[in-house]
Parts: structure tokens; sequence; C-alpha cells
């Protein structure tokens, strides 16, 4: 009874916040864990053939969208927290949109990506059959103290789930180190090395067993690579699913397991997201032709290289949270040829971090390119974010610490380039989405 | 001129943007036409303190800070040397901690290099805030803290006064350690771009060791005064300017 009351209340307040025009993801879930606290493993039980967790620093929507596509393609019907709401109240709210009236959910499939310092408490509701980590760099410090703390996060959430499969990104040293404790254990990676020279910020140089530096023969981005360590033998895994073929020239493409895969999206790290979608819907039992298919009809989720246009210009929008999203954010800017304004927008709410240092870790010296025609330094931090510009050697003349987002698109818009770019962390995502659709309408 | 700056273990002690603060002091060099060369120092190097105008020692992970102090161990005595001869150093975070007489942890103490009188404990909880300081010659210094540790400093010089956030153990209302030429500070942020009179007077120490004039050359610090000001507008109110 407690359940159902719990799931009227949750929906009641879902129409309610959805009335007030709130991106209201988790305010559902909220409301059901006050009622019935254990909700979520009585919902669970239901699930017929599967509980799908998504872990890792970066890629995690992406990578458990992709999931959702390729099994929803089957016919499966799917719980799935798609918003990329991750911790305990985001989870239930999926199950509750999902669920009749009377507290039933009729899901073959949960697919849920999960923060990594609250998977330990999502894990005492429910016990994932399937679990992917992406990668671990370094998020939101303030929150996790350091890297080492959350790894300790994931290891206590894996001691919930001793018999999951583990699907883990070996090129990765610190996820593939996970794997070493646990008995089931696929990797996916790739062999070839793709040459990309960034220069950038390398989390878990040293090897997590004996605390010796790793030796790399070649880093693909960030630390993942091909490495290994000398002294007590640990080593990157042979993966089981291993991208190889890799294009990027516009769309990205890869042969995995004999299998031919064209992406919809752009980007090195989506082959990764890819990959692990690939591994985990084929340890799903379904077949690869089909997962090929499923991952060629993935949607792009919100804020992912999103394009607009406004006043006949061409806006493109990308999230990113921490130093290797921004980095690869710049790289795609730097990609372009053509000249565009850029504006970078930094919040420093609880999801994004209060602790803006990493700042400083970002690659901001590459944007210093003459085919960008202005800098605009937009978010809470405005005023952080536009030091960070003036000590990364961009020309001050170009400079503009601005903060109200909807001016500042408006001033980017009526720049000088052919494009706008503008890349912001989490807690920008909806309020800036909101502008650009309303600019859309007016300019 | 060139001013020389040993960042040791880049590699290992770069937790919270701590590179910022060698980039705020190469810039605003470079602004003047005075020229920097930082040397990061990796692995088992030897390193002659005596080649420098600063050494810069960052914060890293507990696990990665033993790696470092294991290193630094081994040149206790040359480090302690340039220090008192006035040598230029700045720490931070897990930097400053590895300069007291050890860091006591729930199961062990880890000795440190006792070029500060300082000892740390680790509390039950990390002080983790924004944090505005007062210091008598520069005005406010703003940062960002992140420690698991507390920090007694005994008879030494506090970097500042606490006005907002933790500092070195969250009840003494210090933050940091001024001694010689060694500025220590849990503060990151970075520290140095928000604060461009620490970086000044860093600099101008730098110059001094080196017996160069130090009169500097002022820098529009418009942008970075405003990223100043916001922090402490924002902690204090707009009254306590």
């Amino acid at each position: 009874m407690r359940k159902i009351i719990a799931v009227w209340a949750a929906k009641l307040a879902s129409a309610l916040s959805k009335l007030l025009g709130k991106n209201g993801s988790t305010i559902p879930g909220t409301v059901a864990l006050k009622i019935c606290p254990d909700i979520l493993s009585r919902m669970s039980k239901d699930i017929d053939k599967g509980i799908i967790a998504v872990w890792g620093t970066n890629g995690k929507t992406t990578t458990n969208n992709m999931i959702y596509t390729v099994l929803k393609e089957q016919g499966y019907n799917i719980v799935c927290n798609a918003v990329g709401s991750n911790m305990l109240s985001g989870v239930v709210s999926a199950f509750v949109s999902y669920s009749t009236l009377s507290g039933k959910v009729k899901a073959d499939y949960a697919c849920l990506e999960m923060d990594e310092a609250y998977a330990r408490i999502i894990l005492q509701y429910l016990t994932p059959n399937k679990i992917v980590i992406t990668n671990l760099f370094r998020d939101q410090m303030d929150r996790y103290g350091e890297i080492d703390t959350t790894i300790s996060y994931i290891q206590k959430a894996l001691e919930k789930a001793p018999d999951a499969t583990l699907i883990l990104n070996g090129d990765d040293p610190l996820t593939a180190s996970l794997g070493k404790e646990h008995k089931n254990t696929l990797y996916y990676g790739i062999t070839e090395n793709l040459g990309l020279n960034l220069n950038e910020t390398r989390e878990g140089r040293y090897c997590r067993f004996c605390g010796t530096e790793l030796k790399y023969d070649f880093y693909q981005y960030g630390q993942l690579g091909k490495y290994r360590c000398d002294k007590c033998g640990f080593k990157r895994p042979i993966p089981q699913y291993d991208g190889k073929n890799i294009t990027s020239d516009d769309y990205v493409s890869f042969d995995v397991s004999g299998t031919h895969v064209d992406l919809p999206c752009k980007g090195i790290y989506n082959i990764y997201n890819a990959l692990g979608a690939f591994a985990l819907s084929d340890s799903c039992g379904i077949e690869k032709q089909k997962i090929a298919e499923g991952l060629h009809n993935y949607k792009g989720q919100s804020g992912r290289m999103e394009e607009f246009t406004i006043g006949g210009k061409l806006v493109v929008f990308n999230l990113a949270k921490n130093p290797a999203g921004f980095n690869q954010s710049i790289g795609n800017i730097i990609s372009e040829k053509r000249t565009k304004d850029v504006i970078i927008g930094i919040n420093d709410n609880d999801a994004d971090g209060n602790d803006v240092s990493w700042l400083w870790d970002v690659d901001f010296e590459k944007l210093c390119d003459p085919s960008i025609t202005s800098y605009t330094a937009s978010g809470i931090r405005a005023k952080d974010m536009g030091v960070r510009f003036k000590y990364s050697g961009v020309d001050e003349k170009k400079l503009t610490v601005g903060g109200d987002m909807k001016q500042d698109i408006i001033n980017a818009v009526k720049g000088k380039g052919e494009r706008v770019y503008i890349v912001i962390n989490y807690t920008l995502l909806f309020s800036t989405k909101k502008i650009l659709k309303e600019l859309e309408e007016e300019l | 001129m060139k001013l020389r700056i040993a960042h040791l273990y880049p590699d290992l002690l770069n937790l919270y943007g701590d590179i910022g603060n060698i980039t705020t002091l190469t810039k605003r060099c470079e602004w003047r036409n005075i020229e920097v060369q930082t040397d990061s120092i990796y692995g088992n190097e030897k390193i002659s303190f005596t080649d420098y105008d600063l050494v810069f020692l960052g914060g890293g992970s507990d696990r990665e800070q033993l790696l470092v102090r294991d290193k630094l161990m081994s040149m206790k005595k040359e480090l302690t040397a340039y220090v008192e001869d006035g040598g230029v150093l700045a720490a931070v975070c897990g930097g400053y901690q590895l300069l007291g007489s050890y860091y006591k942890l729930e199961n062990e103490t880890i000795e440190g290099l006792e070029i500060l009188n300082i000892q740390t404990e680790i509390g039950s909880t990390r002080l983790i805030s924004d944090v505005v300081i007062e210091n008598e010659k520069f005005g406010t210094i703003v940062g960002f803290e992140n420690h698991g540790g507390r920090t007694y400093i005994n008879d030494h010089t506090p970097l500042g006064k606490v006005l907002y956030g933790n500092g070195n153990n969250g009840t003494d209302g210090f933050e940091g350690v001024m001694y010689k030429n060694v500025i220590a500070t849990y503060l990151h942020g970075s520290l140095l771009p928000k604060n461009p009179k620490l970086s000044d007077h860093i600099i101008k120490l730098m110059l001094e060791q080196r017996g160069l004039p130090t009169d500097l050359s002022p820098l529009d610090d418009t942008i970075e005064n405003n990223a100043h000001k916001y922090i402490v507008d924002r902690f204090l109110g707009t009254k306590k300017q």
C-alpha cells in the first residue's frame, strides 16, 4: 500500500513540476523516497531480464543511451534514466515514471547510469546484472575528495554486486584495475594507436597495485593508452572487444568483433562509448549486426554537440564537466577551420563542483588560434574564466568577461565569426538550452 | 636575466590546478620582459636547489604524496639549507603538510621534512570551502581549500587570518605559514591567478634573491582584481571591503 501511495504522490509531483515548467527530473523520486524509503528494491524486483548499470566519469549518459537504443530496437521495454539524473532520486524517478498506478514495473531491462559516488547507495536497493565502467577522470573534486576516494566508492559498490558481469574500458588503467579482483570481467579498448598526441591531464599514471610509474607505448587521450607496470606486471588487458580500422574524418566508424559500426556522431571518445555499449549488448545475446544498426540510429543527447541556428548563424553547443571533457570540446573547436566566436560558461553549483581550480588543468592555451574571433567568459564564475582566458595568452582585445548568458550569446552571434561555439558545464545545460531555443525564435 | 623555477614532481603533485600558479608567475614576468624558465622535476633526479629562484611544491593525493615524501627525504638537508639561506619556496596543500614534522594518519604517522615546526593530524572530515583570509601586507587573499589534515603552526607567522572558510585546522582562525621566504598554504584555486599582489610579492622575492632590482612595472590587473573582488563580496558581503 505504501508503495502505491508513493507512486501516486510521485506521479502527481512529476505532473505538477512539469506544469510549472521545471526540469524536475529528480523531484518524483525524492517524493517517492520520502513516503516509501525502500521503493527501489520493491520496484526493481519486477525487472525481467536484467539491470544494467553504467558508471564512469565521462560518457555515462552517451553509453547508457546507446545501450537503451540498441535494446529498444529489439522491442524490449526498458526503464532508463535518460535525462542524466544519476543519483538515488533520479533512478527512483525513472522507475516511478515507468510504473503503472498500482506500482507495477513491466520492463525487461533497466538501463541506469549512476553517479560514481552514489552507486554504492543505489546498490543497497538493487543489484545490477551487468556493469559498464567507461573511464575514471578527475571530476568535481570538492565532492569526492580525490580520485582515490572515487575508486574506493566504486569498490564498495562492486562488493554489493559480486556476481555482476563487469564490462571495463581496458585502455584506462584506473578502470581496468577494478577488474583484477572481480570474477566476471570483459574488456573493451582500442589496440591501434590513434596518434592524437594531445597534451593533457593524465590521471592514473601510477600503478594502483604497487605505485610504480606506468610505462606507455602510446596514449590515446588522457591516461588511456597501452600501458604496463614493469614492477608488478599489471598491464593493459587484451580486450575482447577491440575497436579496429577507425576513421574519424567526419562521423566516426570502426570495426569490432568482425562487425562494422557507423556512428551518427563525432569525437574519438564516442568510439569508446560505442564499444562499451557494443560489449554490453553482445553479452545480452543481441545479434552483432543488430547492435551495429542500433548504434547507428542512436540520437545524440542534450548538450552533446547540439546545433542551433540563430540569426542565420550556426551555433554549436556542448556540455563538458571536467578537464578531459573540456579538452575534447576544445579539440572539436580547433578542428573546425571556419572562423568562430567562442563562449565558455562556468557555474560552481553543487552539481558542477564548488571548486573551479580544474580550469587551470584545461588546455585553454590551444584556443589561441587566429580562427577564433572573440572569447567570452560566462556563467556564475565568468570572472574566474576571464582570468583563465587572460593567462592562456588569448588576445585580450578579443576577450569579454560577461556573465549574462543570453546577452553573451546575442553578442557572439553578432560577432565576426562564421559560427559560434558554446561550451558550458553541467548546471548551465538546461538554462542555456532554453535561451538558445528562445533565440532561435527571436533572431 | 632569467628567473628559474623548479616545479617539483608535477606528475605527482598537481591535484588542484596547481599548474595555474606557475602559469601566473610566468605570464606576469613575461609581461614585464622578465624571462622565466620552469624545469619540471620528475622521478629520481637529484635537484641542485641553489640553481633555482623558486621551488614550487603542489598538492597530491595521499598515495602520491607519500611517493614524493620519499623522494624529498633523500634531499632533506639540501632543501633545508636552501630555505635557511632565504631560498623562495611555495608549497600548496599536500606540499605544505610535507614541510612539517609529521602527518599523523589514523594508523600511521608519516615523518615530514621538518623545515617548518608544524604538525598535521588527520581529521574526521575534509575541510572544503571557498576561503578568504587577510594578510597585513597584501590585504585579502582568496582561494579554495580541500584538506583532511588539521595543521598546527605553533609560533610560526600565518599567511593570514581567516575571514571565511576553515584555514589550517578550522579552529584557531589562521591559514598557512610565512617563514623566511617560504609561503605555505592550503589555498588552491589556483592561488596566484586571483591574488596578483601575492604573485608579484613572490616575483620580487625571486629577483631579490638573485640580487636584481625588485621594482616591477605595473600591470593592468582589472580582470584579476574583479575575480578577486567577486569572491570577497560573495562570501563576506560588500561591507567588509
